[in-house]
């Protein structure tokens, strides 16, 4: 929203030492967010308002054209232009030579200077409101569009400085918008006054439009209200007399101010009050309402289903039973609080006007602009929850603007107030100790009572209880605890003015969090020791995906609105959207190692409680890690033994559990249960060759899934110490051939437990191949021998090994090699 | 006896000079200390057959000239092998910029895992705890226990996702999720002071574009006390700032609103990304509502509290410079081998 420096000071007195800078830094502190503070005049040297004399097609270039351009002198001026809406008898805003653009209202400014375009001498420009810093004031609507001043300056003015011409000579402050939405009362340009005047301690003037006079009676207003609910207050009245002309500079100015366009003294009338106060109007074209010309009938209703409505810009809606709409007997001639209808606006012949001042529920409205992509001024007023009092104030404001932009109207009708709401102003008992003790100052009741009662709070001081009545812009929603009132009074005080003081806590340490400890760990272990970096995942998959690898749908939780309908269904593991990674990641790397760390999602079983006596889904914490390289034939052991370091760096013992199995994600000969201190934590394994094929994965790739929530439970801090041996150890290899199902972890079990003196086993050769036989492959172990006793002697070692190698031939089938 | 020795030491010394390197010297050593057939070890092994009466003589001399011969064969050693090394200079030159080959590929952590990381050290360094909770989550928690009213817009399914079959659930739209949760769970029941920060993963239904995502990272935590005040919050968020950041950062407060806090607050921090000094919107924070002190289980007329929450992409792609949010979630190798 824009606020209008001029505009505020008819209402409230601006210290004239304050900079328009500092104003903006202050309502940023204490009020609201200002994003700009824009001097309106302050790119407009040597700009003036010029007149379109000619407009000829640019010889050498299909979107440019040669204008010739009047602006004081006694030549007009020949530009080249761009400009999509350039057309002859246009004014338009003149850049001449030495003018400072900002080219297409970015980057730094430029100084025009003769110019040849395409072979054509350009003397100025013809500017777009966003090069001379007007974007906010003449919104652009498409990229080429030059600002169109035909309907809003004079053409007597033309070769004035546009600043004269538009009498630009106002500030104005940008506010962010979602700063305010709690804000009703701030959406008018005497709501930020007020806060002004309670920022710098100068007086707000009253807002007291004069009491609306009948003159005649000759329409009778029926209004009907279907649902007070979604409408507590509806006012209307009838002028008659009207002259629907343009309006004065004056009015023209304030709209152009906040960024309005003009359009013809009724309807800136409306919007001029809506800026100002923050109540939209609406004018309907009385003759629209009635068939005999006396009896305009309102109703407030909710549309049916499928009911049609037109706006006034032409457009249809088929609206819902959600939808509050203003009808009369047979049509719809708004949508309440959104926008009038082309059937009953006013036109340049209209004399006759209802003037509708309304109060609508905050949430209906919201919902019916969601629904139909229809926000307006008005229903971004009317969704913050606004005064109802409102009503009354801006239609006396209306009438009395109306009398002054279209003398000969007059008030036709009674004032019809259709009323019912209330509203709580408290009042809320507030202690003086209670805020010094949240503020953490030691504030006068004095200062207190003066910032609240310049906000328009009513304060009663009795003793320290200072008895605080809600102003009626204030009470819809926004304030109504103690704790509110806290805020109001310190951030008028000024949260800079609080000199920090650090909370008195017990010195205890923090409970540990386990989990959060062991991702800290495994990151680092993952990350330096086994070199996998790690990705994040969304947490939403693909039902082709889960299809890929013979997951069903119907085991998963599914969004009801997923944004990405490509990706509905909540994740059960993290294999999934890692392949499709790996899949992205093997078209620029030869080697991928990735793991992450995330929550999964399993309806079936029980999670946390929900906070209402039920549970929620589980959702434990999984790790995944996944490896291919090109020309890698068995990623499995990258994977498996990578797991195995890092989980032995926290003192864990990994197995790995071979399983055959007939499965779309899992390569049969090459899929294992993972096993942690002898729980089941999960599963390794490659994967099927044909799902890879259909996954696209150009490289062999394995997989490992654990859930780290059931392996937090298994750390323990043990680490036992072993003395060093008293006695030299030997070592003896043995290689053999055996088949090639026999596992390593089984030989290495029966190796270790063969003799007491075996202390420690190492694979240290696998081979298949040349001169082994097809079935059958080539291991080689480095066996070693100690005792506590004494040192072994050759012919010790000999009767174990020898019994070692009968126990490998006869367990295992191994034929010794030499 | 005495002749040979002789001889075989004038020998030993002539030959001695003739030797240029260190395989000679070692020929040399063979051909006179040799096991088996060294001229000296020779006359050591005629030794049995010396007469008794001059044993002692012979042996005398014997260990003489062999200390002697010995003691020249080092010193020659050693002066050949000075000789030696003043070689290696040429002959064992390396590459010193070369690396180690085949190349070893590193591994890395994710930049949103160490931000998250860096907050939470801060905030472990100040007394808070530290713990997640669920991802999908009642709506109670996500918004009934932090005030907001049934109808508010965050609720609507244009911002929030919901869930199929689960109309009590959805993912959760921040991490506040966690602010009563963590207090029924740490408070014993309303009676004890207690920190909590509390990071991880939220859900917008938003459109994904260069600042835009649907799923990014929050970072919040909470203090609970029987007096906690804005001069309090003030001086905890200065804390956590330095403490983050390693230095004096000027911030500034000015107000905010979110349902869970009365009053409310923005926090800027004055920083430079690029375009000189300004102020750069940090986190939002305020004194947690009475209303949440009640739902938790706390009597809010005796006990206060501190919440302040942030977004954690924006921060880390200030940091580092990143241009789109897109390439937290790319998985792309390339964004994530630089951190």
């Amino acid at each position: 929203m824009l606020v209008s420096k001029q505009w505020i000071s008819q209402f409230t007195t601006i210290p004239k030492k304050i900079t328009p800078q500092q104003i903006g830094i202050d309502l940023t502190m204490h009020v609201v967010e200002v994003e700009g503070v824009i001097d309106e005049a302050q790119f407009l040297d040597n700009v003036f308002l010029g007149r379109v004399e000619s407009v000829q097609k640019h010889p050498n270039a299909d979107k440019l054209n040669i204008c010739t351009v009047a602006f004081g002198q006694a030549h007009p001026a020949q530009v080249v232009c761009g400009g999509s809406n350039v057309t002859e008898g246009m004014l338009c805003a003149f850049g001449s030579l030495g003018a400072k653009v900002r080219w297409h209202g970015e980057g730094d400014l430029i100084e025009l200077k003769k110019a040849e375009i395409r072979g054509v001498k350009s003397y100025g420009m013809i500017c777009a409101s966003d090069e001379i810093g007007l974007g906010e004031m003449f919104p652009k609507k498409d990229e080429k569009e030059i600002v169109d001043l035909t309907h809003i300056a004079s053409a007597k003015d033309v070769g004035k400085p546009l600043a004269v011409a538009l009498s630009l000579d106002d500030v104005v402050f940008d506010i962010d918008n979602k700063s305010m939405t709690h804000r009703p009362d701030l959406w008018g340009q005497y709501g930020m006054a007020r806060e002004i005047s309670a920022m710098y301690g100068s007086e707000l003037k009253d807002y007291a439009p004069a009491k609306i006079k009948v003159q005649e009676t000759k329409h009778n207003i029926d209004v009907s209200v279907k649902d007070t609910k979604a409408c507590p207050r509806y006012m209307a009245v009838a002028i008659d007399g009207i002259e629907v002309a343009e309006s004065p500079a004056w009015l023209k100015k304030r709209l152009m101010s906040v960024g309005v366009q003009p359009r013809n003294n009724v309807v800136d009338v409306t919007n001029v009050v809506m800026f100002e106060l923050g109540q939209p109007l609406h004018a309907f074209n009385a003759n629209k309402l009635t068939s005999n010309n006396k009896q305009l009938t309102i109703v407030v209703r909710k549309a049916k289903d499928g009911e049609v409505y037109t706006s006034l810009d032409d457009k249809e809606y088929k609206l819902t039973k959600e939808d509050l709409v203003i009808a009369t007997k047979d049509k719809i001639v708004a949508l309440a609080g959104v926008k009038g209808s082309n059937n009953s606006g006013v036109t340049n012949e209209t004399t006759s006007i209802l003037i509708e001042s309304a109060n609508f529920h905050a949430v209906t409205i919201r919902r019916t602009a969601t629904r139909h992509g229809l926000r307006t001024d008005a229903s971004a007023r009317y969704e913050k929850s606004l005064d109802p009092n409102l009503c009354e104030l801006a239609m006396r404001r209306v009438v009395e603007l109306l009398k002054e932009v279209s003398p000969k109207s007059v008030v036709s009708s009674t004032i019809v107030d259709q009323s019912n709401f209330t509203l709580d102003q408290g009042p809320i008992d507030l202690d003086i100790n209670f805020v010094q003790r949240k503020m953490g100052v030691d504030l006068s009741a004095t200062e207190m009572v003066r910032i609240l009662t310049s906000l328009g709070f009513g304060v009663k001081e009795k003793k320290q209880i200072l008895s605080v009545t809600i102003p009626t812009w204030r009470a819809t929603k926004d304030i109504a605890i103690r704790e509110d009132l806290v805020e109001e009074i310190a951030r008028v005080y000024g949260y800079d003015n609080i000199a920090p003081s650090l909370p008195t806590f017990p010195i205890v340490p923090p409970p540990k969090n386990a989990l959060r400890d062991v991702e800290t760990t495994l990151r680092t272990l993952l990350a330096h020791e086994a070199r996998y970096s790690e990705v994040s995942n969304y947490s939403f998959v693909a039902p082709e995906l889960l299809e890929k690898v013979g997951e069903h749908t119907k085991d998963y939780l599914e969004l009801e609105n997923p944004i990405a309908k490509d990706r509905p269904y909540l994740r059960r593991h993290l294999r999934e959207n890692m392949l499709e990674m790996v899949e992205h990641n093997l078209h620029r790397f030869d080697t991928v190692n990735i793991f992450e760390i995330g929550k999964v999602f399993k309806k079936e079983l029980e999670g946390e409680e929900d906070g209402q006596q039920h549970v929620l889904p589980r959702q434990d914490t999984l790790l995944a890690m996944a490896h291919a390289a090109k020309g890698d034939t068995n990623p499995f052991l990258h994977v498996s033994t990578s797991f195995t370091t890092v989980m032995t760096r926290l003192g864990l013992v990994v197995h790995y559990e071979k399983k055959t199995l007939d499965d779309v994600l899992v390569h049969p000969g090459r899929f294992a249960k993972v096993f942690v201190n002898d729980v089941h934590v999960g599963h390794i394994a490659e994967v099927h060759p044909l799902t890879a094929e259909t996954l696209g994965l150009d490289a062999r790739t394995a997989i490992l899934e654990v859930n780290l929530s059931e392996i937090v439970p298994l750390l323990t801090e043990k680490t036992q110490y072993q003395p060093l041996p008293q006695y030299p150890s030997t070592e003896r290899d043995v290689a053999f051939v055996l088949d090639k199902e026999k596992q390593h972890e089984d030989i290495a079990a029966a190796l270790i437990k063969a003799d007491p003196l075996t202390v420690d086993i190492e694979l240290f050769d696998v081979f298949t191949g040349k001169n082994i036989p097809e079935g059958k492959k080539s291991m080689a172990y480095r066996i070693t021998y100690r005792s506590d006793e004494k040192t072994l002697e050759g012919k010790d070692v000999d009767v174990i090994h020898d019994k070692i190698v009968a126990m490998l031939q006869k367990k295992f089938g191994a034929e010794i090699r030499a | 006896m005495k002749e040979q020795l002789a001889s075989v030491k004038k020998e030993f010394e002539a030959q001695l000079k003739r030797v240029s390197d260190l395989s000679q010297l070692e020929e040399l050593e063979q051909t006179f200390f040799g096991r088996k057939a060294g001229a000296f070890t020779n006359l050591a092994k005629q030794m049995k057959d010396v007469a008794v009466e001059q044993k002692k003589a012979i042996g005398e001399m014997m260990n003489e000239v062999r200390t002697n011969i010995t003691k020249e064969l080092e010193e020659k050693r050693a002066d050949l092998q000075r000789e030696e090394m003043k070689k290696i200079v040429d002959i064992e030159s390396i590459d010193v910029t070369q690396p180690q080959l085949p190349k070893e590929e590193h591994g890395h952590i994710h930049p949103m895992a160490q931000g998250l990381k860096d907050m939470t050290d801060a905030a472990l360094a100040m007394g808070f705890l530290v713990e997640d909770g669920p991802e999908l989550e009642s709506q109670y928690f996500v918004f009934d226990s932090l005030n907001f009213p049934p109808d508010h817009p965050a609720r609507e399914g244009m911002d929030t996702f919901y869930v199929k079959d689960h109309p009590e659930l959805c993912m959760r739209a921040h991490v506040s999720n966690m602010q009563v949760r963590l207090m029924r769970k740490y408070s014993e029941g309303g009676t004890k002071p207690m920190r909590a920060a509390y990071p991880g993963r939220v859900f917008r239904n938003e459109d994904i574009d260069a600042t835009h995502e649907h799923t990014f990272y929050q970072f919040e935590a909470l203090a609970v006390s029987k007096d906690i005040n804005i001069a309090n919050l003030i001086a905890v968020m200065k804390e956590f700032v330095s403490s983050l950041y390693q230095r004096d950062v000027e911030i500034r407060f000015r107000p905010g609103y979110f349902p869970f806090v009365e009053p409310g607050f923005e926090l800027d921090i004055k920083a430079d990304i690029g375009r000189g000094e300004e102020w750069i919107e940090m986190a939002g924070c305020g004194l947690i509502h009475p209303n949440v002190l009640k739902e938790a289980g706390y009597d809010p007329n005796e006990w206060q509290g501190l919440a302040f929450g942030m977004g954690l992409n924006r921060l880390i792609m200030v940091k580092y410079g990143i241009e789109d949010i897109r390439h937290f979630q790319s998985g792309d190798l390339r964004f994530l081998k630089q951190f």
